[in-house]
């Protein structure tokens, strides 16, 4: 075999690879479409049906009238993009000192910040929300947004991997240079995290986009509920709501594929340091 | 390397606290749930639910006709969201002390509730006006009670029966208007009604334990008994109830359980029923099914028939259903009872039951929703006086999850029914004393 | 193909690295500046230790006192000592779910690494429509958790389900999946490999973070695909395998959405799929135990704790950071 036919193979077994392993993958998504565009009767038959007969794209007007979902979409956007800032701002200023800085207490705060994560929420649930409820943020999104402006541990792990990935020679340049901490984090070491805060924001968008239990204990009026309560209503004991269900489940995810699909060329990317180099 | 301006730095330095007071501002305090809210004389009650749907418009239609008759007290109706089954949320509100004026409550619970002091006592407010047990159908009455103290108001109930499919009958060479009354029966016609395909089944006849199977089904229907109320101990290892277990056990090895096992329903609404779809011929279902087949199958033909017993008579099933009640620390308990005294009331019902197609706890509102006309819900209606309700022990759930598991053991064959219902009785004793 | 290239280069990332480390600014090292940044360091991380406090600390430390109450979150209860840990040493669920806790995780941490890192590497090759393949590999996570579960009950129904009449139609009698004890467990590490978009979306940014210059160098070298990968990718992505495995075990032994919405909470078939914190919640939340709740969970704190440490204290023999 010549190179370019070994090359030409390579590439073929790839693509065979991935859109086995890609079907795989899309069984629940195209199940959650399919179901979403189908008449009632149709939605639990055997043997089940791919395909919608007819299309009912009739399901998602009737969804979007069946909850508030405008309503919902603006409480659920502004806590997630909130929720993000916060998580965005704070977690690699702190994931940057443990992975960077050297500092009295830091290994053991570090040792601290992982130990919180072993204990199952379930427990803690009660005792935070006792907290929340002496804060009086009971009734409010505060909840919600506030502790990821404080941090969250496990973004704070992920960073502080991928710093403890940088070169410390290009912090201790910089620091000859006479620039301050601050301006180091924020000039140098901030941008060649971007693909890993990148990807904490996402993550951090989708737990806020999807989150049940938190809105669930803490919002108390139907007019700030989010869209993951929405999902809830179309759930019913004589007969749940399926197709208006997936089609709102549609098109809460939507938005988040278009962006995974517009953002991954950023945080996969990576770095090339040839770019920075002064 | 090209450094940023350093001013750039200090704005960001600034956006933070920025942020945060952004994030302040954009969420005003909604009020809580608990807070008092009188004006001009009116009692504003916020009342928790978490129907969705027709159900909703049914609590509406309640909530409305209660406000247009009350000038000094309005009714605030919010969905929760919540899962009747798994309520944290009024869980988590009790416990800060700021809960609902009035909660949709399941009666399953009011044992486990009550026991921890987080409902009211509504004994004396029933007393008062004259509200009385006589009313109501004395299973609903009675979990709805908790050591002779009454803490909930029932608002609709529900029951289990035998539903066939009478297509499969007839296919199957049997008496669609002639459904098993006994056990024999029932076994002989699941044996017609199952097809295989080589190792594929086409149909399955019957699964004792699919859906509403649970022991409790059988266990009364075999004439057990779960509960000793003079002793107050649980006797799950009644010989009756060993005997019901014995047979499903029995009809497990017969079929090889795996094989027909898998159908663990996640919704319990039965639209994932196989029953649905004709691949199931009979199961032991409930009545709120009936609103199921008829948005996901309208052309589903099926029959309801008690659930068959080994004499062939002394039929019964067993009852829950949803209540109103008043937590612990609601502020406004007086207006909370009126609400509430309302919605169990024939006008309540009638509003609630008529609207949502719900079976009533007082016996002539469901007469007068027709119900007792209707070819179906009528089965359903005549069960109701002889219907059980499970023991109102603070140990409900305990014991639920322990009959349940001692069935899928047994089937399983994971120990002989004696000693895993023994085992049951000893465990959940041991938690009451 | 490569095999006998081997032999004659080395491309240990060690040797690759040394002499290809990219070294953007050369100045004379001051040795009084890597010491000097404690107030500093404080202070980049003191919003977190306000938020640890607060959010974190202060519910934890609650629940250490519950442990050893018969709190029930209604009722504040009493002081027992140690009983709840008495009770739990003869609870046989406990002991069970243990089991299959410690069952799941053994089978799954492995398997989503290996098939995280494998997908990793395949999403990050540069093929056309690579964007759409990525994609579609990240989605199972964004289908809500009630559709995810009834799709599976209907996939793997063990009589009607497709799975079986695939394994039918090519002369394979199928297990009874979720239907079986002996399977219920094996079905369910099957489905949570479908949700490991998350981790791979980490992994692909850690492959990202591999400078290209170690592969340009191993390329001059002539290493294969196979050299390249076990002595460049592998190793430098080992913060980042080492992050997914800590999570990773964090999260086996917390198990929780999947199987109780699967099983409604009921672990079947015979307790086979009640895991540790499903055991925990029905403790706590259904049976009104939340002391007895709470013990379990500092048991399982001190479980997991060990773990932890265990990779932490093996993690300097194998996790290779770049920037040392």
């Amino acid at each position: 075999m010549n190179p370019t036919h070994v090359k030409k193979f390579k590439f073929t077994a790839a693509h065979i690879c991935l859109i086995i392993a890609s079907l795989f993958f899309l069984v629940p998504f195209i199940w959650m479409v399919s179901t979403s565009l189908k008449p009632i009767e149709q939605v639990f038959t055997f043997p089940p049906e791919w395909i919608p007969k007819p299309f009912e794209w009739e399901n998602y007007s009737k969804a979007v009238e069946y909850v508030p979902f405008w309503k919902y979409l603006f409480n659920t956007s502004v806590i997630t993009i909130l929720s993000t800032m916060g998580v965005v701002l704070t977690c690699p200023l702190v994931a940057y000192s443990f992975a960077k800085l050297k500092w009295k207490g830091r290994n053991v705060l570090f040792a601290v910040t992982l130990a919180v994560m072993m204990i199952p929420a379930q427990v803690t649930m009660i005792p935070l929300f006792l907290l929340f409820n002496k804060l009086g943020w009971v009734g409010t999104s505060l909840p919600l947004i506030i502790p990821q402006f404080f941090g969250v541990p496990f973004y704070i792990f992920l960073l502080r991997q991928f710093f403890m990935g940088l070169p410390d020679s290009l912090r201790e340049a910089a620091k000859m240079d006479g620039a301050s901490e601050l301006r180091v984090y924020w000039q140098i070491m901030l941008p060649l995290a971007k693909p890993a805060i990148l990807a904490v924001g996402l993550f951090q968008l989708m737990a806020s986009w999807t989150d049940f239990l938190g809105p669930l204990l803490y919002l108390t009026n139907e007019d700030s509920y989010t869209l993951s309560l929405a999902l809830q209503q179309f759930q019913n004991k004589q007969g749940s709501e399926w197709s208006l269900m997936m089609a709102v489940s549609t098109l809460m995810t939507l938005p988040i594929i278009v962006l995974f699909f517009f953002l991954q060329k950023t945080f996969i990317k990576g770095i090339t340091f040839s770019g920075i180099k002064g | 390397m090209v450094f940023l301006k350093g001013d750039k730095v200090k704005k960001v330095s600034l956006a933070i606290p920025l942020m945060l007071a952004l994030a302040l501002g954009a969420c005003s305090n909604d009020g809580q749930s608990g807070e008092a809210k009188s004006e001009n004389g009116v009692t504003t009650i916020t009342f928790w639910h978490e129907n969705t749907g027709v159900g909703e418009e049914a609590i509406n239609a309640v909530v409305d006709a209660f406000n247009k008759k009350h000038e000094d007290i309005k009714v605030d109706a919010v969905y929760t969201a919540a899962d009747e089954s798994q309520n944290e949320k009024l869980l988590a509100a009790v416990a800060g002390g700021n809960p609902p004026d009035v909660s949709w409550f399941d009666r399953f619970k009011v044992g486990s509730w009550a026991d921890q002091g987080a409902l009211t006592d509504l004994t004396e407010y029933a007393k008062e006006d004259g509200v009385t047990k006589d009313t109501y159908y004395p299973f609903a009455w009675e979990e709805a009670t908790y050591q002779d103290k009454l803490y909930a108001m029932p608002v609709d109930t529900d029951a289990r029966m035998l539903f066939y499919n009478k297509d499969a009958f007839k296919d199957a060479g049997l008496d669609p208007e002639n459904p098993p009354k006994t056990i024999a029966e029932l076994e002989e016609a699941a044996e017609k009604l199952t097809i295989k395909d080589g190792n594929r089944f086409k149909r399955i006849g019957f699964i004792p334990w699919y859906n509403q199977g649970w022991l409790y089904s059988w266990g009364w229907s075999f004439g057990g008994e779960f509960f000793d109320k003079v002793a107050g101990k649980v006797t799950a290892d009644d010989p009756k109830i060993v005997e019901s277990l014995e047979w499903m056990t029995e009809y497990a090895k017969k079929y090889n359980v795996e094989d027909i096992t898998g159908f663990t329903d996640s919704s319990g609404s039965g639209e994932m029923d196989p029953f649905l779809t004709g691949q199931l011929a009979m199961h032991i279902g409930g009545n709120w099914s009936i609103s199921s087949y008829l948005k996901y199958k309208p052309d589903l033909n099926y029959g309801v028939t008690p659930i068959p017993t080994p004499t062939g008579d002394n039929f019964t099933s067993w009852s829950g259903g949803m209540a109103v009640v008043i937590p612990k620390g609601a502020p406004h308990p007086d207006e909370a009872w009126e609400f509430v005294k309302f919605f169990g009331s024939e006008e309540g019902q009638e509003i609630y039951n008529g609207k949502y197609k719900t079976l009533s706890v007082i016996d002539s509102v469901n007469e007068k929703l027709g119900y007792k006309d209707d070819p179906i819900f009528s089965k359903f209606i005549n069960i109701l006086p002889k219907s059980h309700n499970r023991p109102v022990i603070p140990e409900g759930e305990l014991l639920w999850n322990e009959l349940s598991n001692a069935v899928d053991n047994s089937i399983h064959g994971n120990g002989t029914p004696k000693e895993l219902l023994e085992a049951v009785n000893k465990k959940v004793n041991a938690a009451i004393e | 193909m490569g095999q006998e290239a081997v032999n004659k280069v080395d491309t240990s990332p060690r040797t690759t690295g040394k002499h290809k480390q990219p070294k953007p600014i050369k100045h004379k090292k001051p040795k009084t500046i890597t010491l000097n940044n404690g107030r500093t360091g404080w202070f980049f991380a003191s919003p977190w230790i306000i938020g640890l406090f607060m959010f974190y600390i202060l519910p934890l430390v609650a629940s250490i006192y519950f442990s050893f109450t018969s709190y029930s979150i209604l009722q504040p209860g009493e002081f027992i000592g140690f009983q709840n840990y008495k009770e739990l040493i003869h609870d046989e669920l406990f002991l069970k779910s243990i089991y299959n806790t410690v069952y799941f995780a053994v089978f799954f941490v492995p398997l989503s690494i290996i098939s995280g890192v494998a997908l990793a590497m395949m999403l990050n090759m540069k093929i056309k429509g690579m964007t759409i393949y990525r994609t579609i590999f990240f989605l199972p996570t964004l289908v809500p958790h009630v559709a995810i579960a009834v799709l599976w009950m209907w996939l793997l129904n063990p009589g009607f389900g497709l799975v079986n009449g695939f394994l039918d139609m090519i002369g394979i009698k199928g297990p009874a999946w979720l239907g079986s004890e002996e399977w219920a467990k094996p079905s369910l590490i099957f489905m949570s490999l479908w949700g490991i978009g998350q981790a791979v979306v980490i992994y692909l940014a850690g492959l990202g973070d591999i400078s290209d210059e170690y592969y340009e160098a191993a390329e001059v070298d002539g290493a294969s695909w196979f050299q390249k990968t076990f002595h460049i990718t592998l190793p430098l992505l080992t913060p980042v395998i080492f992050f997914n495995l800590v999570m990773g075990v964090i999260g086996a032994f917390q198990q929780f959405t999947l199987p109780y919405t699967l099983t409604q909470g009921q672990g079947k078939p015979a307790n086979s799929l009640t895991f540790y914190v499903m055991y925990l919640y029905d403790n706590g939340f259904k049976y009104f135990k939340m002391g007895y709740a709470s013990a379990m969970a500092w048991i399982l704190f001190v479980v997991i704790m060990i773990l932890t440490i265990l990779i932490f204290w093996s993690s300097k023999r194998w996790v290779h950071y770049q920037g040392k």
